[in-house]
């Protein structure tokens, strides 16, 4: 068997497109599923027993439901169901922040729930309401102990984006399937995507190590 | 009764005392941690509580800005009932600055930031105004150059000589000491109290739950022993370090190793 490498070299501005694409939709999922995380966190802390039970819902449906399921459901069902119909990458971001949404709330929960009581109750001496404690107080604490676990949660969702290729979003898993399809270089291709994949993840994957360390020298 | 002999106790014979515990009571589970306390303060007056640990100061202590609700009973501030609700409660600690034990600093606000969180957050007052008064206090517990530092850059000590200019930012006219030098290395714990001791000096109203029987009787105009949820005697600082008159006030001491 012979290797023919230059199908990557004659395919790169695709590989390029298909990164950037990667790229985008980890760094919108984040920005969508960090607020999203707190929100679900608050409404969970909540003594609303409807916010709360909407929150406990939401995380326990998304967190134990397979990525992949929920990113078929909301290409194919989702438009037919509601009427309305969004592109595919848009499609993939709704799919990706609601398991991630789902994730990063059970994480500020906990992160919420490890910050010591006296904490508010200081806040709450000094006259604050509950509302302002929390933000003033509890949250910033809470979101700088939970930074490695979201660091990692990026680096797992870098990853995961690779499933919304199903859905025909043109990410660099799916760019690297189209280029293996028309031309069988299959070894040259998934070697291409990995290569690729492994070189962006890596660095992350060090600065979740760094975050790590770092972070455990605070109190 | 016994309140009527010493006469060094600030305030008394005047008007209305400025805190009134009467009736105290509190259950956790089936464990009972106030049996029914009264205790008054006056005003300008420092009132020390000691007494075994377990034995419902800090919880008395902790009803009387609201961090603890009691089961029956009633505090009353100036004459009025504390309120009952959490917004009326808010305007109360306002008036009332609380010391922890574990100083429960800010850790990600310096301490100049800790000292004007009150006042920015909970008074709405300008950033300029608020730094001042806090540089202030801060020179005033003798931290002013650890103004940047953060909590954790501190010793205990310092920490909390931070917490108390932090609760004096509100400018409240009761502080709510909660065993203030438990958690602190013996060489750092009289730098605290001396801080405490020039407040006193200066007329600041204090309830103080302590285990520093020197501060308690020094300080302390007076002094109330409290075990298992009630009041085994108060008095001023003589009556109850020189002339104990109850049995469990004389093993008390006698167990901390006070000689008199």
């Amino acid at each position: 068997m012979s290797y023919d490498w230059s199908v990557v070299w004659r395919n790169a501005d695709v590989l390029w497109e298909g990164t950037k694409i990667t790229v985008f939709l980890t760094v919108t999922t984040m920005v969508v599923a960090v607020p999203g995380g707190i929100l679900l966190a608050l409404m969970r802390l909540s003594r609303i027993k409807v916010l709360k039970a909407a929150s406990v819902t939401f995380v326990e449906f998304f967190r134990n439901l397979p990525l992949i399921l929920v990113i078929y459901t909301a290409y194919y069902i989702l438009p037919v169901a509601t009427g309305l119909r969004f592109s595919p990458i848009t499609t993939a971001i709704v799919a990706l922040s609601l398991n991630v949404s789902a994730y990063n709330g059970e994480t500020f929960r906990a992160g919420i729930a490890s910050i010591r009581k006296g904490q508010s109750e200081a806040g709450y001496a000094l006259g604050m309401s509950r509302t302002r404690a929390m933000f003033e107080i509890v949250l910033p604490q809470a979101i700088r102990r939970v930074l490695p676990v979201l660091a990692s949660t990026w680096v797992s969702l870098f990853k995961d984006t690779s499933l919304v290729s199903v859905i025909s979003v043109g990410d660099l898993a799916f760019e690297s399937m189209r280029v293996r399809s028309q031309t069988f270089r299959i070894l040259e291709m998934l070697t291409a995507m990995a290569v690729i994949y492994w070189l962006l993840g890596y660095p992350q994957a060090k600065l979740v190590d760094w975050i790590n360390k770092r972070s455990r020298v605070t109190e | 009764m016994i309140g009527t002999q010493a006469g060094n106790r600030r305030g008394e014979g005047g008007s209305v005392p400025t805190v009134t515990y009467k009736d105290i009571r509190k259950r956790f589970g089936t464990f009972d941690a106030l049996t029914g306390v009264s205790i008054d303060v006056y005003h300008g007056e420092v009132v020390c509580l000691i007494g075994p640990s377990g034995s419902g100061k800090s919880t008395l202590l902790r009803c009387t800005n609201g961090l603890e609700t009691m089961d029956s009973g009633d505090i009353k501030l100036d004459g009025k009932s504390l309120p009952k609700n959490w917004n009326g409660m808010r305007s109360v600690r306002q008036r009332m600055g609380m010391v922890f034990q574990n100083f429960e600093l800010f850790p990600h606000k310096t301490a100049l930031g800790n000292v004007m969180s009150g006042p920015l957050s909970v008074l709405g007052k300008p950033r300029n105004q608020a730094e001042q008064r806090a540089m202030e206090l801060l020179r005033k517990v003798g931290l002013a150059d650890k103004a940047n530092s953060y909590p954790a850059q501190l010793s205990g000590g310092q920490q909390q000589r931070v917490a108390i200019a932090r609760a004096l930012a509100m400018d409240p006219e009761i502080m709510l000491f909660d065993e203030p030098t438990s958690a602190l290395d013996p060489e750092t714990i009289g730098e605290v109290l001396n801080v405490m001791k020039q407040l006193a000096q200066e007329g600041m109203t204090m309830i103080v739950v302590t285990h520093e029987m020197t501060f308690a009787r020094r300080v302390g105009n007076w002094i109330v022993v409290m075990d298992r949820g009630a009041i085994i005697e108060q008095g001023t600082p003589t009556q109850i370090f020189d002339a104990p008159q109850k049995e469990r006030t004389r093993e008390f001491l006698s167990h901390l190793g006070w000689s008199g």
